[in-house]
Protein backbone atom coordinates (compact mmCIF):
# COMPACT_ATOMS: atom_id res chain seq x y z
CA UNK A 1 0.00 0.00 0.00
CA UNK A 2 2.87 2.19 1.04
CA UNK A 3 4.54 1.41 -2.41
CA UNK A 4 1.52 1.68 -4.27
CA UNK A 5 0.49 5.67 -2.74
CA UNK A 6 4.41 6.20 -3.22
CA UNK A 7 4.02 5.42 -6.94
CA UNK A 8 0.48 7.68 -7.35
CA UNK A 9 2.71 10.68 -5.66
CA UNK A 10 5.79 10.32 -8.27
CA UNK A 11 2.59 9.98 -11.26
CA UNK A 12 1.54 13.35 -9.64
CA UNK A 13 4.37 14.90 -10.10
CA UNK A 14 5.51 14.26 -13.46
CA UNK A 15 1.90 14.52 -14.46
CA UNK A 16 2.28 18.51 -13.22
CA UNK A 17 5.64 18.39 -15.26
CA UNK A 18 4.22 16.78 -18.37
CA UNK A 19 0.90 19.38 -18.10
CA UNK A 20 3.36 22.72 -18.23
CA UNK A 21 5.80 21.06 -20.99
CA UNK A 22 2.78 20.18 -22.82
CA UNK A 23 1.83 23.89 -23.40
CA UNK A 24 5.01 25.11 -24.61
CA UNK A 25 5.71 22.03 -26.81
CA UNK A 26 1.71 20.84 -27.92
CA UNK A 27 -0.02 23.69 -27.55
CA UNK A 28 2.66 26.11 -28.82
CA UNK A 29 4.40 24.39 -30.71
CA UNK A 30 7.92 25.06 -29.67
CA UNK A 31 10.56 22.30 -28.41
CA UNK A 32 11.62 23.23 -25.07
CA UNK A 33 14.07 21.00 -23.60
CA UNK A 34 14.25 22.98 -20.05
CA UNK A 35 11.83 21.76 -18.04
CA UNK A 36 13.83 20.06 -15.28
CA UNK A 37 15.94 23.67 -15.10
CA UNK A 38 12.10 24.92 -13.38
CA UNK A 39 11.89 22.23 -11.75
CA UNK A 40 14.72 22.38 -10.27
CA UNK A 41 14.40 25.63 -8.93
CA UNK A 42 11.12 25.00 -7.37
CA UNK A 43 12.76 22.11 -5.85
CA UNK A 44 16.17 24.18 -4.46
CA UNK A 45 13.25 26.83 -3.23
CA UNK A 46 11.63 24.81 -1.59
CA UNK A 47 14.43 23.27 -0.34
CA UNK A 48 16.78 25.71 0.86
CA UNK A 49 13.47 28.02 2.49
CA UNK A 50 11.92 25.63 4.62
CA UNK A 51 15.39 23.88 6.22
CA UNK A 52 17.12 27.27 6.01
CA UNK A 53 14.13 29.84 6.79
CA UNK A 54 12.17 27.61 8.28
CA UNK A 55 9.52 29.04 5.78
CA UNK A 56 6.35 26.87 5.31
CA UNK A 57 5.76 24.92 3.07
CA UNK A 58 3.02 26.49 0.50
CA UNK A 59 4.84 29.98 0.80
CA UNK A 60 7.94 28.34 -0.18
CA UNK A 61 5.77 26.71 -3.05
CA UNK A 62 4.59 30.26 -4.03
CA UNK A 63 8.20 31.60 -3.90
CA UNK A 64 9.39 29.01 -6.03
CA UNK A 65 7.08 29.66 -8.77
CA UNK A 66 7.82 33.31 -8.75
CA UNK A 67 11.63 32.60 -8.74
CA UNK A 68 10.77 29.98 -11.58
CA UNK A 69 8.66 32.66 -13.66
CA UNK A 70 11.36 35.20 -12.95
CA UNK A 71 14.12 33.17 -14.21
CA UNK A 72 12.23 32.02 -17.16
CA UNK A 73 10.95 35.32 -18.15
CA UNK A 74 14.60 36.57 -18.85
CA UNK A 75 15.20 33.35 -20.58
CA UNK A 76 12.80 33.84 -22.53
CA UNK A 77 13.32 36.98 -23.58
CA UNK A 78 16.11 35.80 -25.64
CA UNK A 79 14.54 32.45 -26.27
CA UNK A 80 10.87 33.82 -27.43
CA UNK A 81 13.00 35.13 -30.52
CA UNK A 82 14.02 31.79 -32.13
CA UNK A 83 11.86 29.17 -33.24
CA UNK A 84 12.23 25.41 -34.29
CA UNK A 85 15.78 23.66 -33.95
CA UNK A 86 17.23 27.11 -32.70
CA UNK A 87 14.70 26.87 -29.65
CA UNK A 88 15.80 23.32 -28.74
CA UNK A 89 19.15 24.25 -28.95
CA UNK A 90 18.98 26.95 -26.72
CA UNK A 91 16.94 25.65 -24.78
CA UNK A 92 18.75 22.43 -23.93
CA UNK A 93 21.80 24.76 -22.72
CA UNK A 94 20.11 26.56 -20.36
CA UNK A 95 18.93 23.23 -18.65
CA UNK A 96 23.40 22.46 -18.72
CA UNK A 97 23.68 26.14 -17.00
CA UNK A 98 21.05 25.70 -14.22
CA UNK A 99 22.21 22.14 -13.52
CA UNK A 100 26.22 23.69 -12.79
CA UNK A 101 24.54 26.19 -11.56
CA UNK A 102 22.92 23.70 -8.51
CA UNK A 103 26.48 21.67 -8.74
CA UNK A 104 28.41 25.19 -8.23
CA UNK A 105 26.90 27.33 -6.31
CA UNK A 106 27.72 25.66 -2.66
CA UNK A 107 27.33 28.32 -0.48
CA UNK A 108 23.50 28.38 -1.69
CA UNK A 109 22.87 24.82 -2.79
CA UNK A 110 25.63 22.31 -0.97
CA UNK A 111 26.78 21.15 -4.41
CA UNK A 112 26.38 17.77 -5.12
CA UNK A 113 25.81 16.98 -1.23
CA UNK A 114 22.76 17.85 -1.40
CA UNK A 115 20.20 19.35 0.95
CA UNK A 116 18.41 16.79 3.59
CA UNK A 117 15.85 17.09 6.01
CA UNK A 118 13.28 18.88 4.03
CA UNK A 119 10.03 18.86 6.01
CA UNK A 120 6.82 17.70 4.74
CA UNK A 121 3.45 19.89 5.20
CA UNK A 122 0.89 18.93 7.82
CA UNK A 123 -1.67 16.97 5.98
CA UNK A 124 -1.29 13.31 3.93
CA UNK A 125 0.94 13.96 0.88
CA UNK A 126 -0.73 11.76 -1.27
CA UNK A 127 -4.02 14.92 -0.74
CA UNK A 128 -1.35 17.54 -1.12
CA UNK A 129 0.20 16.18 -4.15
CA UNK A 130 -3.74 15.08 -6.02
CA UNK A 131 -5.38 18.68 -5.24
CA UNK A 132 -1.97 19.95 -6.34
CA UNK A 133 -2.74 18.25 -9.98
CA UNK A 134 -6.39 18.68 -10.38
CA UNK A 135 -5.54 22.56 -9.77
CA UNK A 136 -2.80 22.71 -12.86
CA UNK A 137 -4.77 20.01 -14.52
CA UNK A 138 -7.96 22.88 -14.74
CA UNK A 139 -6.03 25.65 -14.61
CA UNK A 140 -4.08 24.31 -18.01
CA UNK A 141 -7.61 23.12 -19.21
CA UNK A 142 -9.02 26.33 -18.83
CA UNK A 143 -5.87 28.37 -20.36
CA UNK A 144 -6.20 26.15 -23.11
CA UNK A 145 -9.63 26.68 -23.91
CA UNK A 146 -9.61 30.13 -23.61
CA UNK A 147 -8.88 33.20 -26.48
CA UNK A 148 -5.35 33.20 -25.38
CA UNK A 149 -5.10 29.07 -25.77
CA UNK A 150 -6.57 29.48 -29.34
CA UNK A 151 -3.57 32.50 -30.08
CA UNK A 152 -1.09 29.98 -29.07
CA UNK A 153 -2.38 26.98 -31.09
CA UNK A 154 -2.49 29.81 -34.21
CA UNK A 155 1.35 30.54 -33.71
CA UNK A 156 2.00 26.71 -34.02
CA UNK A 157 0.25 26.15 -36.98
CA UNK A 158 1.34 29.55 -38.98
CA UNK A 159 3.05 31.97 -36.67
CA UNK A 160 3.73 34.43 -40.15
CA UNK A 161 -0.18 34.32 -40.34
CA UNK A 162 -1.12 35.17 -36.95
CA UNK A 163 1.38 38.13 -36.76
CA UNK A 164 -0.52 39.68 -40.25
CA UNK A 165 -3.59 39.81 -37.85
CA UNK A 166 -1.92 42.15 -36.14
CA UNK A 167 -0.72 39.06 -32.51
CA UNK A 168 2.77 40.07 -31.16
CA UNK A 169 3.41 36.51 -31.44
CA UNK A 170 6.94 36.47 -29.00
CA UNK A 171 4.67 38.48 -26.18
CA UNK A 172 2.60 35.21 -26.34
CA UNK A 173 5.66 33.13 -26.50
CA UNK A 174 7.24 34.56 -23.77
CA UNK A 175 3.91 34.18 -21.91
CA UNK A 176 3.60 30.42 -22.00
CA UNK A 177 7.08 29.38 -21.40
CA UNK A 178 6.94 31.70 -17.98
CA UNK A 179 3.33 30.19 -16.70
CA UNK A 180 4.93 26.89 -17.82
CA UNK A 181 7.61 27.57 -15.62
CA UNK A 182 6.02 28.60 -12.83
CA UNK A 183 3.77 24.93 -12.98
CA UNK A 184 6.86 23.50 -13.47
CA UNK A 185 8.37 24.57 -10.09
CA UNK A 186 5.14 23.38 -8.28
CA UNK A 187 6.18 20.10 -9.43
CA UNK A 188 9.80 20.57 -7.76
CA UNK A 189 8.73 21.94 -4.54
CA UNK A 190 6.35 18.89 -4.01
CA UNK A 191 9.42 16.85 -5.25
CA UNK A 192 11.39 18.41 -2.44
CA UNK A 193 9.19 18.10 0.39
CA UNK A 194 8.27 14.06 -0.14
CA UNK A 195 11.72 12.65 -1.15
CA UNK A 196 13.14 15.25 1.73
CA UNK A 197 16.43 15.41 -0.31
CA UNK A 198 17.42 16.88 -3.06
CA UNK A 199 20.73 17.15 -5.46
CA UNK A 200 21.55 18.32 -8.57
CA UNK A 201 21.74 15.02 -10.19
CA UNK A 202 17.61 14.79 -10.01
CA UNK A 203 17.29 17.95 -12.19
CA UNK A 204 19.75 17.36 -14.91
CA UNK A 205 19.37 17.50 -19.14
CA UNK A 206 18.03 13.59 -18.51
CA UNK A 207 15.57 14.41 -17.05
CA UNK A 208 14.09 17.17 -19.19
CA UNK A 209 14.45 14.30 -21.93
CA UNK A 210 12.31 12.13 -19.64
CA UNK A 211 9.73 14.88 -18.92
CA UNK A 212 9.64 15.19 -22.82
CA UNK A 213 9.20 11.34 -23.87
CA UNK A 214 6.29 11.58 -21.49
CA UNK A 215 4.77 14.31 -23.64
CA UNK A 216 5.61 12.68 -26.57
CA UNK A 217 4.32 9.42 -25.65
CA UNK A 218 1.15 10.31 -24.06
CA UNK A 219 0.54 12.92 -26.97
CA UNK A 220 0.96 16.30 -27.89
CA UNK A 221 -1.45 19.30 -27.22
CA UNK A 222 -3.99 16.66 -25.18
CA UNK A 223 -3.99 16.90 -21.40
CA UNK A 224 -5.58 13.67 -20.68
CA UNK A 225 -2.21 12.69 -22.73
CA UNK A 226 0.11 13.86 -20.55
CA UNK A 227 -1.03 12.23 -17.76
CA UNK A 228 -1.32 9.00 -18.88
CA UNK A 229 1.91 9.19 -20.39
CA UNK A 230 3.79 10.03 -17.19
CA UNK A 231 1.33 7.08 -15.55
CA UNK A 232 3.12 4.62 -18.26
CA UNK A 233 6.78 6.15 -17.94
CA UNK A 234 6.37 5.83 -14.42
CA UNK A 235 4.79 2.43 -14.21
CA UNK A 236 6.99 0.54 -16.76
CA UNK A 237 10.07 0.76 -15.58
CA UNK A 238 9.20 0.41 -12.28
CA UNK A 239 8.72 -3.39 -13.43
CA UNK A 240 12.77 -3.14 -13.82
CA UNK A 241 13.12 -2.97 -9.65
CA UNK A 242 11.80 -6.71 -9.62
CA UNK A 243 14.23 -7.96 -11.81
CA UNK A 244 16.88 -7.03 -9.44
CA UNK A 245 19.47 -4.87 -11.74
CA UNK A 246 21.63 -3.22 -9.21
CA UNK A 247 20.19 0.28 -8.92
CA UNK A 248 23.15 2.33 -11.12
CA UNK A 249 22.33 -0.20 -13.47
CA UNK A 250 18.51 -0.06 -13.16
CA UNK A 251 18.65 3.93 -13.47
CA UNK A 252 20.86 3.88 -16.54
CA UNK A 253 18.22 1.19 -18.01
CA UNK A 254 15.28 3.75 -17.31
CA UNK A 255 17.36 6.25 -19.46
CA UNK A 256 18.29 3.49 -22.33
CA UNK A 257 14.26 2.51 -22.30
CA UNK A 258 13.34 6.47 -22.77
CA UNK A 259 15.76 6.96 -25.36
CA UNK A 260 14.57 3.75 -27.37
CA UNK A 261 10.46 4.76 -26.48
CA UNK A 262 11.60 8.48 -28.08
CA UNK A 263 12.91 6.67 -31.26
CA UNK A 264 10.53 3.91 -31.35
CA UNK A 265 7.52 6.82 -31.55
CA UNK A 266 9.45 9.00 -33.34
CA UNK A 267 9.26 6.43 -36.22
CA UNK A 268 6.01 4.72 -35.51
CA UNK A 269 3.89 7.54 -33.68
CA UNK A 270 5.25 10.76 -34.11
CA UNK A 271 1.72 12.14 -32.36
CA UNK A 272 2.37 9.68 -29.17
CA UNK A 273 -1.02 7.88 -27.74
CA UNK A 274 -3.57 10.26 -28.09
CA UNK A 275 -2.14 13.42 -29.80
CA UNK A 276 -3.63 16.03 -31.70
CA UNK A 277 -0.69 17.38 -33.00
CA UNK A 278 2.62 15.75 -35.03
CA UNK A 279 5.90 17.72 -34.80
CA UNK B 1 54.47 28.74 -16.10
CA UNK B 2 53.10 32.52 -18.11
CA UNK B 3 49.29 32.49 -17.67
CA UNK B 4 48.33 34.29 -20.70
CA UNK B 5 50.44 32.04 -23.56
CA UNK B 6 49.05 29.07 -21.49
CA UNK B 7 45.46 30.01 -21.44
CA UNK B 8 46.45 30.88 -25.37
CA UNK B 9 47.43 26.71 -25.54
CA UNK B 10 44.51 25.47 -24.21
CA UNK B 11 42.32 27.33 -25.99
CA UNK B 12 43.65 25.91 -29.25
CA UNK B 13 43.35 22.98 -27.76
CA UNK B 14 39.46 22.92 -26.91
CA UNK B 15 39.05 25.13 -30.28
CA UNK B 16 41.01 21.70 -31.91
CA UNK B 17 38.67 19.30 -30.50
CA UNK B 18 35.29 21.54 -30.75
CA UNK B 19 36.38 21.72 -34.69
CA UNK B 20 36.36 17.72 -34.93
CA UNK B 21 33.12 17.68 -33.20
CA UNK B 22 32.20 20.76 -35.74
CA UNK B 23 33.29 19.28 -39.11
CA UNK B 24 31.43 16.37 -38.91
CA UNK B 25 28.31 18.14 -37.57
CA UNK B 26 28.12 20.44 -40.17
CA UNK B 27 28.73 18.00 -43.17
CA UNK B 28 25.54 16.03 -41.81
CA UNK B 29 23.62 19.16 -41.16
CA UNK B 30 24.81 20.34 -44.52
CA UNK B 31 22.80 17.27 -46.28
CA UNK B 32 20.08 16.32 -44.18
CA UNK B 33 19.79 19.56 -42.81
CA UNK B 34 18.82 18.66 -39.04
CA UNK B 35 19.97 18.98 -35.93
CA UNK B 36 21.75 15.59 -35.27
CA UNK B 37 22.37 15.89 -31.72
CA UNK B 38 23.56 12.03 -31.54
CA UNK B 39 26.98 13.17 -32.84
CA UNK B 40 28.37 13.92 -29.96
CA UNK B 41 26.97 10.33 -28.62
CA UNK B 42 29.03 8.67 -31.67
CA UNK B 43 32.56 11.03 -29.74
CA UNK B 44 31.55 8.55 -26.98
CA UNK B 45 31.16 5.69 -29.09
CA UNK B 46 34.77 6.22 -30.66
CA UNK B 47 36.14 6.79 -27.20
CA UNK B 48 34.85 3.80 -25.60
CA UNK B 49 35.51 1.54 -28.62
CA UNK B 50 39.61 2.55 -28.31
CA UNK B 51 39.03 2.04 -24.87
CA UNK B 52 37.57 -1.64 -24.93
CA UNK B 53 40.61 -2.88 -27.75
CA UNK B 54 43.20 -1.18 -25.26
CA UNK B 55 42.08 -2.54 -21.83
CA UNK B 56 40.57 -6.08 -22.79
CA UNK B 57 41.99 -7.06 -26.15
CA UNK B 58 45.68 -5.33 -25.76
CA UNK B 59 45.26 -4.43 -29.22
CA UNK B 60 47.86 -2.35 -30.44
CA UNK B 61 47.37 1.44 -30.24
CA UNK B 62 47.43 2.46 -33.56
CA UNK B 63 45.01 -0.47 -34.65
CA UNK B 64 42.59 0.06 -31.60
CA UNK B 65 42.43 4.01 -32.72
CA UNK B 66 41.47 3.07 -35.89
CA UNK B 67 38.91 0.32 -35.28
CA UNK B 68 37.78 3.32 -32.89
CA UNK B 69 37.25 5.42 -35.51
CA UNK B 70 35.68 3.02 -37.94
CA UNK B 71 33.07 1.22 -35.20
CA UNK B 72 32.06 5.72 -35.15
CA UNK B 73 31.75 5.69 -38.54
CA UNK B 74 29.85 2.38 -38.85
CA UNK B 75 27.19 3.60 -35.75
CA UNK B 76 26.76 6.94 -37.65
CA UNK B 77 25.68 4.74 -40.77
CA UNK B 78 23.60 2.30 -39.38
CA UNK B 79 21.72 5.01 -37.49
CA UNK B 80 21.49 6.89 -40.97
CA UNK B 81 20.26 3.54 -42.28
CA UNK B 82 17.50 2.37 -39.90
CA UNK B 83 16.23 5.64 -38.19
CA UNK B 84 16.99 8.95 -39.86
CA UNK B 85 16.58 7.30 -43.51
CA UNK B 86 12.80 5.90 -43.17
CA UNK B 87 12.12 9.22 -41.65
CA UNK B 88 13.44 11.60 -43.85
CA UNK B 89 11.43 9.37 -46.83
CA UNK B 90 8.02 9.53 -44.92
CA UNK B 91 9.36 13.84 -44.84
CA UNK B 92 9.27 14.45 -41.58
CA UNK B 93 9.92 17.33 -40.53
CA UNK B 94 13.27 18.80 -38.66
CA UNK B 95 11.91 18.24 -35.37
CA UNK B 96 10.67 15.04 -35.37
CA UNK B 97 14.50 13.91 -36.58
CA UNK B 98 15.44 16.20 -34.22
CA UNK B 99 13.59 14.13 -31.35
CA UNK B 100 14.64 10.94 -32.48
CA UNK B 101 18.40 11.99 -32.52
CA UNK B 102 17.61 12.74 -28.43
CA UNK B 103 16.57 9.18 -28.12
CA UNK B 104 19.69 7.99 -29.69
CA UNK B 105 21.42 10.22 -27.90
CA UNK B 106 20.10 8.75 -24.74
CA UNK B 107 20.23 5.61 -24.96
CA UNK B 108 23.62 5.52 -26.48
CA UNK B 109 25.00 6.83 -23.35
CA UNK B 110 22.59 4.78 -21.23
CA UNK B 111 24.02 1.51 -22.93
CA UNK B 112 27.47 2.45 -22.52
CA UNK B 113 26.85 3.73 -18.82
CA UNK B 114 25.84 -0.35 -18.77
CA UNK B 115 28.38 -1.69 -20.49
CA UNK B 116 31.63 0.03 -18.81
CA UNK B 117 30.09 1.48 -15.87
CA UNK B 118 30.07 5.76 -15.31
CA UNK B 119 33.23 5.84 -14.23
CA UNK B 120 35.72 8.01 -15.47
CA UNK B 121 38.77 6.53 -17.41
CA UNK B 122 41.30 7.41 -19.02
CA UNK B 123 43.56 6.22 -21.93
CA UNK B 124 46.51 7.90 -21.44
CA UNK B 125 47.52 4.55 -19.50
CA UNK B 126 47.88 3.05 -22.53
CA UNK B 127 50.71 5.03 -24.08
CA UNK B 128 53.14 5.80 -21.35
CA UNK B 129 54.88 8.60 -20.35
CA UNK B 130 54.32 11.64 -22.82
CA UNK B 131 56.64 14.33 -24.26
CA UNK B 132 55.89 17.81 -23.37
CA UNK B 133 56.46 20.85 -25.65
CA UNK B 134 57.23 24.49 -24.67
CA UNK B 135 54.84 26.69 -26.71
CA UNK B 136 56.19 29.93 -26.30
CA UNK B 137 55.79 29.61 -22.57
CA UNK B 138 52.42 27.61 -23.00
CA UNK B 139 52.51 23.85 -21.95
CA UNK B 140 51.71 21.10 -24.54
CA UNK B 141 51.52 17.64 -23.96
CA UNK B 142 52.45 15.16 -27.41
CA UNK B 143 48.67 14.38 -27.30
CA UNK B 144 47.59 17.39 -27.40
CA UNK B 145 50.35 18.23 -30.32
CA UNK B 146 48.48 15.36 -31.69
CA UNK B 147 45.01 16.71 -31.75
CA UNK B 148 46.41 20.20 -33.46
CA UNK B 149 48.01 17.98 -36.28
CA UNK B 150 44.83 15.83 -36.62
CA UNK B 151 42.53 18.65 -36.75
CA UNK B 152 44.27 21.01 -39.67
CA UNK B 153 45.14 17.14 -41.58
CA UNK B 154 41.31 16.19 -41.28
CA UNK B 155 40.28 19.85 -42.87
CA UNK B 156 42.28 19.82 -45.80
CA UNK B 157 41.67 16.13 -46.81
CA UNK B 158 37.80 17.01 -46.19
CA UNK B 159 38.31 20.37 -48.24
CA UNK B 160 39.86 18.28 -50.98
CA UNK B 161 37.53 15.70 -51.04
CA UNK B 162 34.36 18.13 -51.30
CA UNK B 163 35.97 20.48 -53.90
CA UNK B 164 37.89 17.56 -55.90
CA UNK B 165 36.38 14.47 -56.14
CA UNK B 166 32.98 13.67 -57.76
CA UNK B 167 31.56 12.40 -53.98
CA UNK B 168 32.17 16.00 -52.62
CA UNK B 169 30.22 17.61 -55.84
CA UNK B 170 27.22 15.16 -55.28
CA UNK B 171 27.82 16.04 -51.30
CA UNK B 172 27.38 19.96 -52.49
CA UNK B 173 25.01 19.05 -54.61
CA UNK B 174 22.76 17.74 -52.39
CA UNK B 175 23.32 20.26 -49.67
CA UNK B 176 22.02 23.03 -52.31
CA UNK B 177 19.46 21.44 -52.64
CA UNK B 178 18.52 17.36 -52.26
CA UNK B 179 15.18 17.13 -55.10
CA UNK B 180 17.02 18.73 -57.89
CA UNK B 181 20.50 16.44 -57.05
CA UNK B 182 18.21 13.65 -57.20
CA UNK B 183 16.84 14.88 -61.20
CA UNK B 184 20.24 15.04 -62.08
CA UNK B 185 20.76 11.37 -61.28
CA UNK B 186 22.81 11.95 -57.61
CA UNK B 187 21.75 8.71 -55.97
CA UNK B 188 21.05 10.83 -52.54
CA UNK B 189 20.75 8.25 -49.74
CA UNK B 190 23.67 6.27 -50.70
CA UNK B 191 25.67 9.82 -50.39
CA UNK B 192 24.38 10.77 -47.36
CA UNK B 193 24.89 7.39 -45.83
CA UNK B 194 28.62 8.29 -46.36
CA UNK B 195 28.49 11.40 -45.20
CA UNK B 196 26.77 9.78 -42.06
CA UNK B 197 29.88 7.83 -41.71
CA UNK B 198 32.58 10.09 -42.66
CA UNK B 199 31.03 12.74 -40.26
CA UNK B 200 30.65 10.06 -37.78
CA UNK B 201 34.27 8.47 -37.71
CA UNK B 202 36.00 12.57 -37.15
CA UNK B 203 33.88 12.48 -33.64
CA UNK B 204 34.49 9.05 -33.04
CA UNK B 205 38.22 10.62 -33.64
CA UNK B 206 37.62 13.28 -31.37
CA UNK B 207 35.98 11.30 -28.48
CA UNK B 208 39.53 9.10 -28.86
CA UNK B 209 41.73 11.89 -28.80
CA UNK B 210 40.25 13.56 -25.78
CA UNK B 211 40.53 10.37 -23.96
CA UNK B 212 44.07 10.39 -24.08
CA UNK B 213 44.15 13.72 -23.57
CA UNK B 214 42.04 13.65 -20.04
CA UNK B 215 39.65 10.51 -20.17
CA UNK B 216 36.28 9.64 -21.45
CA UNK B 217 33.16 9.08 -19.38
CA UNK B 218 29.46 8.24 -20.65
CA UNK B 219 28.09 11.53 -20.51
CA UNK B 220 30.76 13.64 -21.96
CA UNK B 221 29.14 13.60 -25.45
CA UNK B 222 26.95 16.11 -24.30
CA UNK B 223 29.83 18.93 -23.22
CA UNK B 224 31.65 17.72 -26.64
CA UNK B 225 28.32 17.76 -28.81
CA UNK B 226 27.67 21.78 -27.23
CA UNK B 227 31.24 22.42 -27.92
CA UNK B 228 30.82 21.40 -31.60
CA UNK B 229 27.36 22.64 -32.35
CA UNK B 230 28.06 26.57 -31.08
CA UNK B 231 31.26 26.18 -32.97
CA UNK B 232 29.55 25.33 -36.03
CA UNK B 233 26.56 27.72 -35.76
CA UNK B 234 28.95 30.42 -34.48
CA UNK B 235 31.06 30.07 -37.38
CA UNK B 236 28.35 29.52 -39.75
CA UNK B 237 25.88 26.17 -39.79
CA UNK B 238 26.97 24.11 -43.50
CA UNK B 239 30.21 25.84 -43.97
CA UNK B 240 33.11 23.65 -42.73
CA UNK B 241 35.94 26.39 -42.53
CA UNK B 242 33.49 28.66 -40.71
CA UNK B 243 32.88 25.14 -38.03
CA UNK B 244 36.59 25.33 -37.28
CA UNK B 245 36.86 29.32 -37.37
CA UNK B 246 34.05 29.32 -35.01
CA UNK B 247 34.86 26.45 -32.35
CA UNK B 248 38.39 28.37 -32.18
CA UNK B 249 36.64 31.21 -31.63
CA UNK B 250 34.60 29.90 -28.92
CA UNK B 251 37.55 28.13 -27.32
CA UNK B 252 39.35 31.19 -26.42
CA UNK B 253 36.33 32.77 -25.27
CA UNK B 254 35.46 29.81 -22.95
CA UNK B 255 39.20 29.66 -21.96
CA UNK B 256 39.81 33.36 -21.54
CA UNK B 257 36.61 33.75 -19.85
CA UNK B 258 37.14 31.53 -17.06
CA UNK B 259 40.57 33.77 -16.53
CA UNK B 260 38.50 35.48 -13.98
CA UNK B 261 36.07 33.48 -13.17
CA UNK B 262 35.67 30.04 -11.51
CA UNK B 263 36.06 27.39 -14.40
CA UNK B 264 32.42 25.88 -13.87
CA UNK B 265 31.09 28.80 -16.16
CA UNK B 266 32.48 27.77 -19.27
CA UNK B 267 29.24 26.17 -20.25
CA UNK B 268 27.15 29.68 -19.21
CA UNK B 269 29.76 31.43 -21.30
CA UNK B 270 29.39 29.18 -24.59
CA UNK B 271 26.07 29.87 -24.43
CA UNK B 272 26.16 33.46 -24.13
CA UNK B 273 28.47 33.58 -26.96
CA UNK B 274 26.06 31.52 -29.40
CA UNK B 275 23.03 33.74 -28.26
CA UNK B 276 24.76 36.45 -28.80
CA UNK B 277 25.34 35.55 -32.62
CA UNK B 278 21.85 34.30 -32.91
CA UNK B 279 20.63 37.60 -31.64
CA UNK B 280 23.15 40.02 -33.86
CA UNK B 281 24.42 37.61 -36.70
CA UNK B 282 22.37 34.51 -36.89
CA UNK B 283 24.66 33.60 -40.21
CA UNK B 284 27.72 33.21 -38.32
CA UNK B 285 30.81 34.09 -39.48
CA UNK B 286 31.49 32.53 -42.33
CA UNK B 287 27.61 33.01 -44.64
CA UNK B 288 27.05 30.21 -46.39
Amino acid sequence: MEYLIHLVILISIYSILGLSLNLVVGYTGLLSVAQAAFYGIGAYATAILMTGFGINFYLSLVLGMILAALAAFLVGLVLSKFKGDYYALVSLGFNVIIFSVFLNWQSLTRGPLGIPGIPRPAPPFLLVALAALALVYFFCRFLVNSSFGRTLMAIREDEKAIQIFGYQTHHFKLAIFTISAALAAVAGSLFASYISFIDPSTFSLNESVFIFAIIIFGGLADLRGSVLGALFLILLPEALRFVGFPPDVAAQMRQLIYGLILIGLMLYRPQGLIGRYKL
Amino acid sequence: MEIVPQLVANSIIAGSIYSLVALGFNLVYGVTKFFNLAHGALAVVGGYTTFYFLKYLHLNLYLAVVLGVLVAGLVGYLLDKFIYLPLRQRKASGMVLLVASLGVFTAIQALLAILFSSQFQTLSLYIGPQRIFDLFGGIITQTQLIILVSVLLITILLSWILNQTMFGKAVKAISDDEEVAKIVGINTNKIIGYVFFIGSAVAGLAGILVGFDTGIEPTMGMFLLLGGVIGAIVGGIGNIYGGVLGSFLLGFVENFGIWQISGEWKAAIAFILLTLFLIFRPEGIMKK
